[in-house]
């Protein structure tokens, strides 16, 4: 959608040699990401860690949202939803089970974002009609709205305050400190991105992106158009479950807010401000804005929200492509598919065609 | 029988607000084809402006009455300037003006801080009638909404103006190739629609008070009576806004309100899934 008509399907395939120098951008911006990651706690202090801990798990759902808007073109205003009834089960299982090891906790958070992510894009996504733009949009932020209202006044889920005292995570007799638990973020993070990366990479993520820009022309070669946004919604439910779960712990309590409208379209805007479609914008958009947010929220309190609004509706008039666009080509941020070397472009543009 | 008859009319002055919020809605989604995120914080601004009219010292039927032109001026700025831009664009307009939207609710936090404000009603007590009270504010209201819904009716479909706006919702090109100037249009259009919403914050703040989230409930069941209600037509809103405006009002007497909220939209977003043009689907009015 965004790519669509201007840059048309040309970009798709790897197609005739080009200057190899110019292609290798991307994977550079993403070791600087990961490696600063990597070496992060060594270099700040503790505090600093705990809010670096808390931008990885954010970048994780902006991820979960680049992958359904910037690969399939869907528009999800309920990515928060998914992310925060994680968040909500997980504490509920600290809170009645006692349940708090990592090895039950983190497939629980995932479990719990993908089945109700299917439910929610099974309902949206399947069906006769094949449904429009605007009425995904508005169903997904309708059903985050609903289950805010809902979480903030069912006495069960803590009502308007949430449910505090989330304990720390455990493995075994082994408690997580802020150090540990920064370096099981920063290894989910790092296999989700990885495992992402190869998802929108393969050639599954060539029909995604076939889907994003020329869903018609997809269907009249025969591609199930809403099967592939199903699995596609549903993976991305998962990884933000994982992210709320994550974030749960991360914050020592869950609140009805964390699956609100407000927090869904804080992502949307994320990955706008970093780039759509590349993975690894929509991480530079958490870091930027929320690093911004960070150091001027303080001083500005009240003028920072209105100037990140400004900044954001004229990225979105003006650099449609982001910060990422700033650093890569349109060419590589479009990226290729497939096997790179022999197979690929020839592979990617005749299973298309 | 007293409770049910009141019930009933607090059920239509809220099915009101609604009716004014969607009206611009759903002329600004039939037209330009954009969904404006941007609505309810339109309606946010006419409470503010009524707010700001009557603490500087305005009575407040008169900052009742401008607050409309203040929202609408806002709205022909903003067209001019970024909307127009998203016109045939559906998905950027929306991010584009949910960003719009951050801007103005923020800015208004900014202005009244995180507090309730209350504006009195230039209207109070009740008119009894066989026994039964109604608040005159709320029967105001709905003889206003009659009144709107009324004149853009007839300014739609007995004016020659009415009949550019027609022609060029039902076919853009052909409106051109007539000599019509659709980007007139479209900015008045916009323009109209952003001084409903103001006049819609007007009158129902002294009913809900200021404060700077007062948009968002509104924006979301404003979209879904567009919705339901089928875009494309003058009369698919209304009644649209009319059903979920009422069932929304009427089932709290019944069900608790959250619940009764949450299944508002889940029945909402049913029934598009059924009917995707909306519950008019075919006939046009």
């Amino acid at each position: 959608m965004l790519n669509g008509g201007r840059t048309g399907p040309a970009p798709l395939t790897a197609g005739a040699p080009t200057a190899p120098a110019l292609r290798r951008r991307l994977p550079l911006v993403e070791w600087a990401v990961f490696g600063t990651f990597a070496v992060l706690p060594f270099l700040l202090a503790d505090f600093l860690t705990v809010f670096a801990s808390r931008l990885m798990i954010l970048a994780l759902l902006a991820i979960s949202f680049d992958l359904v808007y910037g690969f399939a073109g869907i528009m999800s205003f309920g990515q928060a939803l998914f992310f925060g009834a994680a968040g909500y089960s997980v504490a509920l299982l600290a809170r009645d089970l006692g349940v708090s090891s990592v090895l039950v906790v983190m497939p629980a958070a995932l479990g719990v974002g993908l089945v109700l992510s299917w439910l929610v894009s099974s309902f949206l996504l399947l069906g006769r009609h094949p449904p429009s733009v605007t009425f995904v949009a508005l169903g997904t932020l309708t059903a985050a709205f609903a289950a805010e209202e809902l979480a903030r006044s069912w006495y069960y889920l803590g009502g308007q305050n949430g449910i505090p005292g989330v304990p720390p995570l455990t493995l075994g007799h082994f408690e997580f400190s802020d150090l540990a638990f920064y370096y099981l973020v920063f290894g989910l993070f790092a296999t989700v991105y990885l495992l992402c990366r190869a998802l929108v990479r393969s050639q599954f993520g060539l029909a995604l992106a076939g889907i994003r820009d020329q869903e018609q022309r997809l269907g009249f070669f025969g591609y199930r158009i809403d099967t592939f946004k199903t699995i596609v919604f549903t993976i991305a439910g998962a990884i933000a479950g994982l992210a709320g779960g994550l974030y749960a712990y991360h914050e020592g309590f869950v609140w009805p807010s964390m699956m609100g409208v407000v927090l869904s379209t804080q992502i949307v805007l994320y990955c706008l401000f970093g780039g759509v479609g590349t993975l690894i914008g929509a991480v530079l958009g958490v870091i930027a804005i929320e690093s911004a947010t960070y150091a001027l929220s303080e001083q500005l309190p009240t003028i920072w929200p209105v100037v990140l609004g400004v900044i954001l509706l004229v990225v979105i008039l003006f650099r449609p492509t982001g910060l990422i666009g700033l650093v890569v080509s349109e060419r590589e941020r479009t990226g290729d598919f497939g096997r790179p070397g022999s197979v690929a472009p020839r592979g990617a543009s005749s299973d298309a065609a | 029988m007293a409770t049910a008859l009141n019930a009933l009319f607090e059920i239509l002055s809220f099915t009101s607000i609604m009716v004014l919020i969607v009206l611009g809605l759903g002329i600004i989604a039939s037209m330009m084809g954009i969904f404006n995120f941007a609505h309810g914080e339109f309606v946010l601004l006419g409470a503010y402006f009524t707010w700001l009219g009557h603490a500087h010292g305005a009575p407040v039927w008169l900052a009742m009455a401008l607050a409309p032109f203040a929202v609408g001026l806002i709205g022909f700025v903003l067209e001019r300037l970024v909307i127009r831009r998203f016109y045939d664009r559906p998905v950027m307009a929306m991010l584009g003006t949910y960003a719009l939207a951050v801007v103005i609710r923020e800015t208004v936090r900014g202005l009244i801080g995180g507090l309730y404000l209350n504006v009195p009603a230039p209207l109070v007590g009740s008119l009894s009638l066989g026994g039964l009270e109604f608040a005159q504010w709320r029967l105001a209201i709905i003889a206003i909404t009659l009144l709107v819904i009324l004149c853009s009716w007839t300014l739609l479909a007995m004016t020659s103006f009415g009949l550019r706006v027609r022609a060029s919702l039902e076919n853009p090109a052909l409106a051109r190739a007539s000599g019509i100037s659709t980007k007139a249009i479209y900015a008045i259009t916009f323009t109209f629609g952003a001084a409903l919403a103001g006049l819609a914050g007007a009158l129902v703040v002294p009913i809900f008070s200021l404060f700077a989230d007062l948009g968002l409930r509104f924006l979301i069941q404003g979209f879904l009576g567009v919705m339901l209600g089928g875009v494309g037509s003058f009369v698919g809103p209304i009644l649209g806004a009319g059903v979920v405006g009422s069932a929304s009002a009427a089932l709290p007497w019944v069900i608790s309100p959250v619940v009764a909220d949450v299944l508002v939209f889940v029945a909402a977003i049913g029934v598009m899934k059924l009917l995707p043009n909306g519950i008019l689907a075919g006939r046009r009015v």
